[in-house]
């Protein structure tokens, strides 16, 4: 998938470990390794806010469009 | 209203396992007195046609009993599933992608008696296609829906 989840780069940034993360936005650990590991199909609206409010960042920063290569 | 909701779930599930087993054990009674079933219909319900229509009313109650025994293993399963709260699975996909194959199947062997020797058995044959045709529905239903669950499960 072109979109790439930069979650792991803003988490060590702000040294935050994923247990307290997942406890702070309110979802499960699985759900937001589901997000770390690139496995997601599509982010709410609410989960980004509340990632952008623990993290201090803006969507942007979480979220990177890398375009595929074409064989 | 409070009897309604708790006759809900859990045992409407269990009178569909109590059916699905009354079921299997009226079909294993059709198939071990198929012969005298055959002899009583012909002399009281349906009228004696000979040896002949004897014999194809013998074989294609046989024949039929092959998809019904696969099409009650086929509802145990998704029962069992569905009690384990295992609902749109490939499994139930593929259980109900047979029963409709078993279905056909009865429609085929019903329309060739009714075409040898049983007219009457055409009604068989409309009502299996017909049923055939709703559980096709249900499992292209079914396949949609897993994929909608595999979405909603990956919405983080």
């Amino acid at each position: 998938m072109p979109i790439v989840v930069n979650l792991d780069v803003v988490m060590a940034r702000r040294k935050i470990g994923a247990g307290e993360l997942a406890e702070k936005i309110g979802i499960t650990p699985a759900n937001l390794s589901i997000l770390k590991n690139q496995k997601a199909r599509a982010v709410r609206f609410s989960t980004l806010e509340d990632l952008c409010r623990v993290l201090d960042c803006q969507p942007g920063d979480i979220l990177e469009y890398v375009p595929e290569e074409r064989e | 209203m409070m009897i309604e909701k708790r006759w809900t779930g859990r045992h409407s599930l269990l009178l569909s396992q109590v059916m699905v087993w009354f079921f299997f054990i009226l079909l294993v009674l059709c198939d071990v007195t198929g012969y005298w079933l055959v002899n009583w219909l012909c002399a009281n319900v349906i009228g004696n046609r000979g040896l002949f229509g004897g014999m194809v009313l013998l074989g294609t109650m046989y024949l039929c009993s092959i998809p019904a025994y696969i099409t009650l293993w086929d509802l145990h399963r998704l029962l069992r599933n569905m009690g384990r709260e295992q609902v749109f699975v490939s499994q139930n996909v593929a259980s109900l992608r047979r029963i409709s194959w078993c279905c056909v199947l009865v429609a085929l062997v019903c329309l060739v008696a009714a075409v040898v020797e049983w007219p009457s058995l055409g009604i068989v044959t409309l009502a299996a296609g017909f049923m055939a045709l709703i559980v096709r529905v249900v499992k292209n239903v079914f396949d949609e829906a897993i994929t909608m669950k595999d979405e909603l499960d990956l919405t983080v």
